[in-house]
């Protein structure tokens, strides 16, 4: 399986969290559903469907939990029989990621959680100073900055 | 509300040597209960150890030796001994000088506990 990424300064970071946590998939994705790096996926289609999703459950438990508790929830766990999501909010100088992982029985949703927390603090650290914060997309820019996304990742930009 | 873990983690953390007891789920590696020191970090040991207790289980039964009863990893400056019982196990951190005898009979026993509460294993 490879790993893929828009900025190269994401890739240690998540490669290190893919080898430790034992996870089969990951993706990282700004709020909007653009991509910014995948791990485990074979096709752009793919990325493009589980980026859409991702950011729809999102902003919908977030929303969820302004209603319920006042404040976003910012993590969400769904077991399945043999495979369990995970899906939670990384925070870093720049702005607000999603992050998305899939794993199996090789791995642990403690032990996901525990190098999340890990892959968080080292996207901060790896992120260079002078990165522009992420401003919201824009719908004229959308589809563009996601192909564009998109054939970085699957190698025909 | 009080834990039904309360007096099995009681009666591990009473042996001198043992400075951390973990009830935790084998298969997710989260928290159910745990007497911890101050600074200690029961959710990174959780996490680290029911893996490794996992894959000790499984690795065992492969190789057709059975179910794994008792498992203990020694490390410079302490060990990690843990039993599972059901869906759960019971993780202790201890200083290498704690009588390993004493926590094995300790942990033996709290195991029919763990499994009264845990359900049945994979």
């Amino acid at each position: 399986m490879t790993m893929t990424v828009v900025e190269s300064w994401i890739e240690k970071p998540l490669e290190r969290f893919v080898r430790d946590a034992g996870v089969e998939l990951a993706l990282l994705l700004h709020p909007s559903g653009q991509v910014l790096a995948q791990h485990g996926f074979a096709r752009a289609v793919d990325v493009m469907s589980a980026c859409a999703l991702a950011a729809g459950i999102h902003a919908t438990a977030g929303e969820l939990g302004r209603m319920l508790n006042g404040r976003p929830f910012r993590g969400l766990h769904h077991a399945g029989r043999t495979r369990q999501v995970f899906l939670a909010e990384a925070a870093w100088p720049r702005g607000t990621y999603i992050f998305l992982t899939v794993f199996g029985p090789d791995s642990s949703l403690g032990l996901v959680r525990l190098y999340f927390d890990e892959l968080a603090a080292g996207l901060v650290a790896a992120a260079p100073a002078e990165l522009p914060s992420a401003a919201p997309a824009l719908e004229g820019n959308f589809e563009r900055d996601l192909n564009r996304n998109l054939a970085v990742l699957f190698g025909r930009a | 509300m009080a834990s039904p873990f309360g007096a099995v983690l009681d009666s591990v953390i009473r042996v001198r040597g043992v400075r951390a007891a973990i009830v935790a789920s084998e298969r997710d590696g989260i928290v159910v209960d745990a007497i911890l020191q101050i600074g200690q970090s029961g959710d990174r040991v959780a996490a680290l150890a029911a893996a490794l207790y996992r894959k000790a289980r499984l690795s065992a039964g492969a190789a057709g030796m059975g179910a794994v009863s008792f498992m203990q990893l020694e490390a410079p400056h302490g060990r990690i001994c843990a039993v599972g019982g059901g869906e759960l196990v019971l993780i202790v951190v201890a200083e290498s000088s704690v009588n390993v005898g004493l926590v094995r009979v300790e942990l033996l026993r709290a195991a029919g506990a763990l499994t009264a509460a845990g359900g049945a294993a994979e």
